[in-house]
This record gives structure tokens, sequence and C-alpha cells, in this order.
């Protein structure tokens, strides 16, 4: 039950990862890197506020923001300085890696009694429930990790719905075209490297947030846990376009938390079914790499298939 | 209303491709005025189209467009003055998102675009009722993916999402050259009525001499980069395919003449 609900947590805060990542893959067809820097660099940011003593919610913000510079910037050496956007996202990964040591000072930065969302969140439901443990569909669950789950779920849906929300609006559409076809709104008056950077400086603020929330669960920020985060949000997007396809974008917002979840999930069943920890980036890697060529060779395997049929057919 | 000087556009200087593709072109569009641009392949008519719509930089020369100097504005920034439907029927639209969406985004050509919402209940009704006007009974399909639209529909819908806002300048780049038969008469007789009803100063580009002799009030011809005829008013009118047709055969026999006439002088002399 643990495991299920630690899974779930996990699943809904990195939803946030997959949603950064769906703006710049999906939207833009950019293939950013910067996501594993920034993913650190919220988490490393908002360790640190905390330990100051700054109010959670403001240190969740400043990750946001923090990821949004870092989105900027990559945004700004592929459209102002025309650097291959892969190689941009690498630069400022890499930039990051010195970046987040240095916000950090080391190399991990545990929160030990600082006042977290995660702390406040429980606190909360303790002052409301007046139990430490409480029992939902007969299940015994800790207050604190059913106060978390609902804080996450409540960050989910939030960030899926104003995202949603966002991409009806006339900026929103505009920036959705521009990954669609530039030509066709330039034509029509909007600067398309504007979009390019704005896109991307919400796709590394969510995915910071992410980082952020993802600390103050874990209770450490460190400077190696963004390495491989982009392959995992990736996954998230196959799985969610899997589940629900790719019909309309609030599908497909719903398809990526999803997506998240159960990507989670499936981590959390094989870790417990022996997966050795240290096999789990090679397996995404493998998972992300079937999913990716999957659909091209059924269609290969279906169309060699009609094209026996038809053949033998005049025999 | 539009008004080029000394245009001059070369590309890829100082290669063995390179291409002088404008080479002085000067030309003064009245306002209202419907102008045909015919040209062998190669004679700069698309790249002079590209060129006023903001699609590389001048070598040198001015642009002027409704008085005021556009020769350094960026593509976008023109987007503001002028509408433009190109070639290839894919260009004009955003393929995965819906019809009512692509005009939305049309609607705001060139204004500012914040977090308004972008597709208001009320606009919805205009919506339909101009795509009605198309006669191609995509008004019940607004909420469908223009990727899954013919070449032919999206021409006309990219058609109407340049004219949406009255433009300075309608830019029409070969719009039909993609399409079958049918769909290009649909699309030109849609075109000639925008133009008509809006009175917009308009260029077109087109590879069909019927299509060059029977629209536009005025038509000019392009050969290496430079504008060699330009017809207009009763003269204009006058004009068939076949005297199109024999303008283009003088050029090559006048090109002809250039070549043997250099090769003579080459022997002569070399």
């Amino acid at each position: 039950m643990l495991l299920l609900i630690g899974a779930f947590t996990i699943g809904l805060i990195l939803s946030l990862l997959a949603l950064g990542v769906f703006i710049s893959f999906r939207i833009f067809e950019f293939p950013d890197i910067t996501a594993d820097g920034s993913i650190t660099l919220g988490g490393a940011v908002t360790a640190v506020l905390l330990v100051a003593h700054l109010h959670p919610v403001v240190a969740t913000a400043a990750a946001f923001f923090a990821g949004a510079i870092a989105g900027t910037t990559t945004g700004i050496l592929h459209t102002r300085f025309k650097i291959n956007g892969l190689l941009s996202g690498i630069l400022v990964m890499t930039a990051l890696y010195s970046v987040n040591l240095h916000i950090m000072g080391k190399s991990n930065l545990p929160l030990l009694s600082e006042r977290t969302l995660a702390s406040m969140a429980e606190a909360s439901a303790l002052s409301l429930l007046g139990t430490s443990v409480v029992h939902p569909l007969g299940w015994a669950v800790s207050t604190r990790d059913a106060a978390v789950l609902a804080l996450a779920l409540a960050a989910a849906a939030i960030v899926g719905l104003s995202l949603y929300l966002f991409f009806r609006t006339n900026l929103g559409t505009a920036m959705q075209a521009a990954g669609d076809n530039a030509q066709m709104i330039r034509a029509l008056g909007v600067n398309v490297d504007h979009m390019i950077i704005l896109g991307l400086a919400v796709s590394n603020g969510l995915i910071a947030l992410a980082g952020g929330l993802l600390t103050q669960y874990q209770g450490f920020a460190d400077v190696q846990m963004g390495i491989g985060m982009v392959v995992w949000g990736l996954a998230s997007i196959i799985i969610g376009e899997a589940l629900v396809g790719v019909r309309d974008l609030g599908f497909v917002i719903t398809g990526a938390v999803m997506g998240s979840v159960l990507f989670r999930l499936i981590v959390a069943l094989a870790l417990r079914g022996g997966l050795n920890p240290n096999d789990l980036k090679l397996v995404t890697a493998g998972f992300v790499f079937l999913a990716l060529v999957l659909p091209s060779l059924l269609q290969r395997a279906r169309r060699t298939v009609r094209t026996l049929g038809t053949s033998e057919a005049p025999l | 209303m539009l008004t080029t000087r000394r245009v001059y556009k070369t590309f890829n200087l100082g290669t063995p491709n390179e291409v002088r593709a404008l080479r002085g072109v000067d030309l003064d569009v009245d306002e209202g005025s419907f102008v045909i641009v015919i040209g062998t392949n190669g004679s700069g008519k698309s790249t002079l189209l590209n060129a006023v719509a903001g699609g590389f930089p001048l070598d040198s020369g001015t642009l002027m467009l409704d008085g005021v100097d556009i020769t350094r504005w960026p593509e976008h920034r023109r987007a503001s003055m002028i509408g433009r439907v190109f070639q290839n029927p894919f260009s004009g639209t955003a393929p995965s998102m819906s019809i009512a969406q692509n005009l939305t985004l049309a609607a705001r050509r060139g204004r500012s675009r914040g977090l308004g919402w972008a597709l208001k209940r009320s606009m919805r009704e205009e919506l339909r009722d101009r795509v009605r006007r198309l006669n191609m009974r995509l008004e019940e399909r607004l909420d469908n993916p223009i990727g899954s639209l013919s070449g032919g529909q999206r021409q006309a819908l990219t058609l109407l999402m340049a004219s949406w806002l009255k433009p300075k300048l309608l830019l029409l780049d070969e719009h039909t050259a993609a399409l079958d038969p049918k769909s290009a008469d649909q699309v030109i007789q849609l075109s000639e009525e925008i133009v008509a009803r809006d009175r917009l100063t308009t260029l077109m580009v087109t590879h069909s001499m019927a299509q060059a002799a029977h629209l536009g009030d005025r038509l000019i011809m392009m050969h290496r980069g430079e504008v060699i005829h330009d017809f207009r008013g009763a003269e204009k009118q006058r004009l068939r395919a076949s005297d199109l047709l024999n303008r283009f055969e003088d050029v090559r026999r006048a090109e002809q003449l250039d070549e043997s006439a250099a090769d003579m002088l080459r022997r002569l002399y070399v």
C-alpha cells in the first residue's frame, strides 16, 4: 500500500515534468535536454530557500522562475545565436550542473526540520482529521502520506488545467501554431523566436516546479537528481498518448498526467519484482526506443502482410 | 500603395550557385490595383513577392508600403499590413489545429496576442458565416483539424485567412499551381471575388496564361530579375493568352540571339 501511494505521489509530482516535456517535445518538436538540469535547479533553489526559512510557497514559486530563466537561456541560444536545438539544451544543462552545485554549496542538501509544503499539508490534515492514520477504502494510510498525495494531485490538476486554458488563449494558440507551422504564423504577424523562447521558459519552469515539489516530498535535493529525467518525461507522454490518443489537447494533457502516474507504478512494481535499480535507466531508455520505433515497424509489417496478400490473390 | 525602388538580391553570392534573382526592380502599384506577375522559371517573380513579404533581407533598394518604409521590417512585422497565400497548400494553415482555431489566429493578424480567450462564443457565428460563403460545406466542420482537408479546401481557407482583416496588400504566390484543375478554378474564382469585394491591392504570381490574361487590371512580365513588360488599362484588357505566349517566345529568341552573338565574339576575339 505504501508502495502504491508513493508511486502515485511521485507520478503526480513528475507529471509536471511530463507536461513541461510535452511543451518542448510535442508542441515545438524541440528535443530540450535542459530538463535534466532544470529539474535539479528547481530542487536546489527550493531546498536552499527552505533552509533559509522562507515560506514554502515562495520557495516553490522561486523554483518555477529559476527554471523559466534556464529555459529562456536555451531558447535564446537557439533562436538568437542559431545554435542547434539539441546542443543549446546540452550547453545549458551542462552549465546548470555547476550552477546547481553553487546554489546548494554541496552535492546533497537535506531538509531536516524545515517547514515544507509536505509538512504543511501534513499539519493541516492532522488538525483537520485529528488522527494520524486514515482509512480510505478500508486501508490504513498514514495521514502524512494521504495529505502529500492530495497535495500532489492538486498541483497536477492546477497545472494541467492552467495549461489547457492557456492553450485556449490568443497567446497560447499562437504558440501552438508556431510549433505546428512556423511559416504560417509568421505570415500572421507572430514572432516565432519569441514563441519558442516563451515556450521553453514555461516548459522548464514546470520542470523545475516538479523538482521543487520532489525535493520537498523526498526531503532532500541532490545534484544528480536530474539525470535521465527528460527520458522519463518522454516515456510518460508516450504512455499517455497510448492511453488516450492524441485527439484533443485536453486529452493529451490528461494523458500525460495519467502516463506519468502509470509509469511510476510500473517502475515501482518492477523494482519490487526484483529489477536492479541500476538497470532502471537502461530499461527506461529501451522502453522509449521501442515506443518510438514500434509504430513504424508495425506499419511496415502490416504493409508486408498486405502486399503478400495481394500478390497471392491472383493465383 | 506599394513602391519598390532599385531592389537587388543575389543568392549564394560568390559561389558557383550564384543567382542574381532581382536586378533593380522598380515598381509602383496603385491602391486597389490587381497586378498579375508572370515570367519564365527563375525570372524572379516569386522572389519579388518574397522580398515584399520579408522572407529575406535585400542587398539594396527600398520598399515602401502605404507610405511607410518597410525595407528593414522583419517578416512578422510586415504581416500587419500584408496577407499572403503560398504556393504550397500546406504552408498557410496549421494542420493539427481546427478550422476555427486557424481562423481566429488570422483574425488577429499583426495584432497583439495576450491571454484573452481565442475562440469567443460571439465570434463563432461570424466564423460560420464567412466559411459558409466559401460554398465548401466546411461550416459544419469548424472543429475538425485542418490537416484532414483537401489542398483546395485548405487553400480556400488560407485565402479567407489572408483577407480576414482587410490587408493593405495581398500576395498570391502561384496559389493554385499545386491544385487539381477543378479546385484551382474554385480558388481562382474565390480570389477574384474577395479582391473585388474588398478592393484589395493585390500582387498575384501565376504560371497560367489563361489566368494571367483573364484576371487583374495590370500585368507585368519578369525576366532575369527585371520587369521587361508592363501592361495596364485597355492594353491589359486586350491581352490574350496567345499574346503572352508570343512574348515569351520573343524573350526566348532574344536570348538565343544573345548567346550566338556572344559565341561569335568569343570565336573572333578569344
